[in-house]
């Protein structure tokens, strides 16, 4: 990740800006999906499980940021917060809809 | 809370000293094996009754808070004598322990 | 592999340092000062005494003056003298004029003995800080928004922080001063690692604090978009028994105390709300001193029929996710704190303070090492330079203006709590100026300079201009006034050694300057 030039190539730049849409956009996604799904899921009565949920979001939304710098390829940090968010959805959905039949 | 403090401060010396690092800065020479496990565990042992002498008095959650407080503060103060009076950062040590008994009687 | 995780860590610690250091120094500063808003906001009125009544004999004159004054008001609230607030100060609310609007609210400082109105100088006093540190002096919800993101970059940073320190337990206690940059790093790791515990706290507290606001789709999922029936259930106390409509005498309040405390097993109340005084279905509202326990408990509050007397709620047992969030919101706020470990919240919001200004300076460094040669720094560079003192020693001379200017400013003057403010922000403002037009180091030191012989100052500003000097405030004992000034001064010992420390080490040789080995935070992940 670190480039020595004196100018940083375009692509460079790109790829750290897409990084940052991911983390910043994408990882509170996830965050507030997973919240949802946790809110939805937990054997609690509704108000505790929704505090529980926005607690433990942010440590979502921190993993999230992480995977989005750590991993290999800008593609890949938006793959890592996609999927998640696509399964947590999901997951969101099934719970409401059995909440609601 | 004062008792908490000194058995910390103690515990994290110990713990300092059972460095090979920091027992040459200030004792001269390296640590013997016997001597870097005995330092150790009488620097966590420390620790933990520090633990027990912040929550006995006040309960968990404050003790909890207190004990937390002292650590670090403890911490902090060990740190910054240790590079400018090692001298002092030792005897305050040995002060604190040879004082927890009678603060912990009084 | 594991070597590029933690080079893209560092790398991350390193970006979001930089661009939310300025503005998390702000908020890590004035938060600190704001655990003594209470002592703050007494030395900027030094006018109002501060006398400790008992509970009861307050609450019948609040009752009394409340009633003189504002018997047609729908709400009425009174916050009861405490050992930190000795003040008693009635508030009222006149019903709005259309609904859905907040109705109008007036508040009154009451003298606690005699129930008196007390006028103190205009004054935002501590509150200034507090607020700040969290609204940032923007609009609503603006600044709420910008401060708890920055909290989150802050949660970033200190696990990114901690990833990157790969010696963490080896270098647990290595602190090694006069070494320039290394000793730099290793106060910026020290105060890091050694008070950690307190850093994650207040970071993730100040997330969960403000969690309904930024994380709200748990709430618009599970309650279907009622977000009010959310709120009933979290704080139960809050809603309010339908009016009447007939008119009933509200009976008098101080009995009402001692009920409360047998509910709580002991405590102390901190606040009462009437609501609709004049109706029959009137309710007083008992709601518990946050000093009492570490736990914020929001359910922890009584209620009873204001006519009657009839208790209509209490406060129920707390769930365990509710104590969980207590908790984060208790220890963030430290109301339950006694003087001791008051004092350690502020010494190590000074360290977290300490982190983030250490953090900014090991930047710049570090690339100012690169560019020593040149005489012109680049534009970057010289952009966080400016930024850097600016936002660091250049508020702390805009704090030392804060309460220059209330002792300065006429007491008559109107809008005066508005200019104190004011004086904060155009004396911070004057401070990027000054950065701009000065050299780096010479800006510093002069910012520091300044900022010593302000806070130096203020125990003789103070004897100049009021009566409650420490000449007559450490005879009598009022470690509240004597604390301020004796705090001041010392702040000012320390920035006056600051600057002279920064002065001195521009005096040292280039030679020797330029022999100091260089730190990346690259070669310190490997």
């Amino acid at each position: 990740m670190k480039v020595k030039t004196r100018s940083l190539p375009v692509s460079y730049r790109l790829a750290v800006t897409s990084r940052v849409l991911a983390a910043v956009v994408g990882g509170y996604v996830v965050a507030a999906l997973a919240s949802v799904s946790l809110t939805m899921w937990l054997p609690m009565p509704r108000a505790e499980a929704v505090v529980t949920g926005m607690m433990t979001s942010f440590l979502v939304y921190l993993c999230a940021v992480l995977w989005c710098f750590a991993c290999r390829s800008a593609w890949q940090a938006w793959l890592g917060v996609i999927v998640p968010s696509g399964v947590l959805a999901a997951l969101s959905g099934v719970a409401y809809w059995l909440g609601q039949s | 809370m004062l008792l908490a403090l000194m058995l910390c401060y103690g515990g994290f010396t110990a713990l300092c000293l059972s460095m090979d690092r920091h027992h040459t800065e200030l004792l001269g020479h390296k640590p013997s094996v016997r001597r870097r496990h005995s330092l150790k565990i009488a620097g966590w042992i420390l620790l933990a009754l520090s633990l027990w002498a912040a929550v006995s008095k006040t309960g968990w959650s404050l003790g909890l808070v207190e004990w937390s407080a002292v650590l670090m503060l403890s911490a902090l103060v060990l740190v910054l004598l240790l590079p400018y009076r090692p001298r002092l950062a030792l005897s305050l040590a040995g002060l604190s322990l040879l004082a927890s008994p009678v603060a912990a009687f009084a | 592999m594991k070597d590029g995780f933690r080079q893209a860590m560092a790398w991350l610690h390193t970006w979001t340092g930089l661009i939310f250091g300025w503005l998390l120094f702000a908020i890590f500063l004035t938060g600190t000062l704001a655990y003594f808003k209470d002592e703050i906001s007494h030395w900027m009125q030094p006018e109002i005494p501060a006398r400790s009544v008992s509970s009861e004999a307050s609450l019948a004159l609040a009752q009394d003056y409340l009633q003189q004054h504002a018997p047609g008001a729908s709400r009425w609230l009174i916050d009861l003298p405490s050992a930190r607030e000795p003040g008693l100060s009635v508030r009222w609310q006149q019903l709005p004029a259309k609904q859905g609007e907040r109705g109008q609210f007036t508040e009154k400082r009451l003298d606690p003995q005699t129930g008196t109105e007390v006028q103190g100088r205009e004054t935002r006093g501590g509150e200034f800080f507090y607020r700040f540190h969290f609204q940032l002096q923007m609009p609503y919800p603006w600044g709420r928004w910008l401060s708890t993101i920055a909290a989150m970059v802050m949660f970033i940073g200190l696990i990114t922080g901690i990833i990157t320190h790969k010696k963490i337990f080896k270098d647990f206690f290595t602190f090694r001063p006069r070494k320039g940059q290394r000793s730099w790093l290793d106060g910026h790791n020290a105060v890091g690692v050694l008070v950690l515990p307190f850093h994650l706290m207040i970071t993730y507290s100040s997330l969960v604090i403000f969690m309904s606001m930024v994380m709200p789709a748990s709430i618009l999922a599970s309650y279907k978009g009622d977000v009010r029936a959310f709120f009933d259930d979290v704080f139960p106390a809050s809603s309010v028994p339908e009016l009447a409509g007939k008119p009933g005498q509200l009976a008098p309040m101080a009995p009402l105390l001692e009920r409360a405390r047998e509910q709580w097993s002991g405590g102390r109340v901190q606040r009462l709300t009437v609501n609709n005084p004049g109706d029959a279905n009137a309710s007083v509202v008992l709601v518990r001193d946050g000093a009492d326990r570490v736990v914020h408990d929001v359910s922890s509050a009584v209620t009873f029929n204001g006519v009657t007397g009839q208790l209509l709620s209490s406060t129920p047992q707390q769930p365990v996710a509710m104590a969980i969030a207590g908790s984060f919101y208790g220890l963030h706020m430290g109301r339950f704190a006694s003087p001791v470990v008051r004092w350690l919240y502020f010494i190590f919001g000074l360290a977290s303070t300490a982190l983030i200004g250490t953090g900014l300076v090991i930047w710049l460094g570090k690339r100012q090492l690169k560019h020593a040669k040149s005489a012109v720094m680049p534009f970057e560079l010289r952009l966080v330079e400016v930024l850097n003192i600016a936002s660091m020693s250049g508020l702390t001379v805009a704090v030392a203006a804060f309460f220059w200017a209330n002792r300065l400013l006429p007491v008559e003057m109107t809008n005066r709590s508005d200019w104190e403010v004011n004086s904060f922000f155009i004396v911070w403002g004057l401070s990027v100026i000054h950065a701009m037009v000065r050299r780096g180091r010479s800006a510093w030191v002069e910012q520091l300079a300044l900022a010593a012989f302000l806070f130096c100052a203020v125990p003789l500003l103070n004897a100049l201009t009021t009566p409650y000097h420490l000449g007559t405030t450490l005879p009598q004992g009022d470690w509240m006034m004597a604390g301020f000034d004796l705090a001041c001064l010392v702040s000012g010992l320390f920035l006056a050694w600051a600057a002279w420390k920064m002065q001195r080490s521009g005096q040292v040789p280039v030679a020797t300057r330029q022999r100091a080995k260089p730190i990346t935070l690259e070669r310190e992940a490997n």
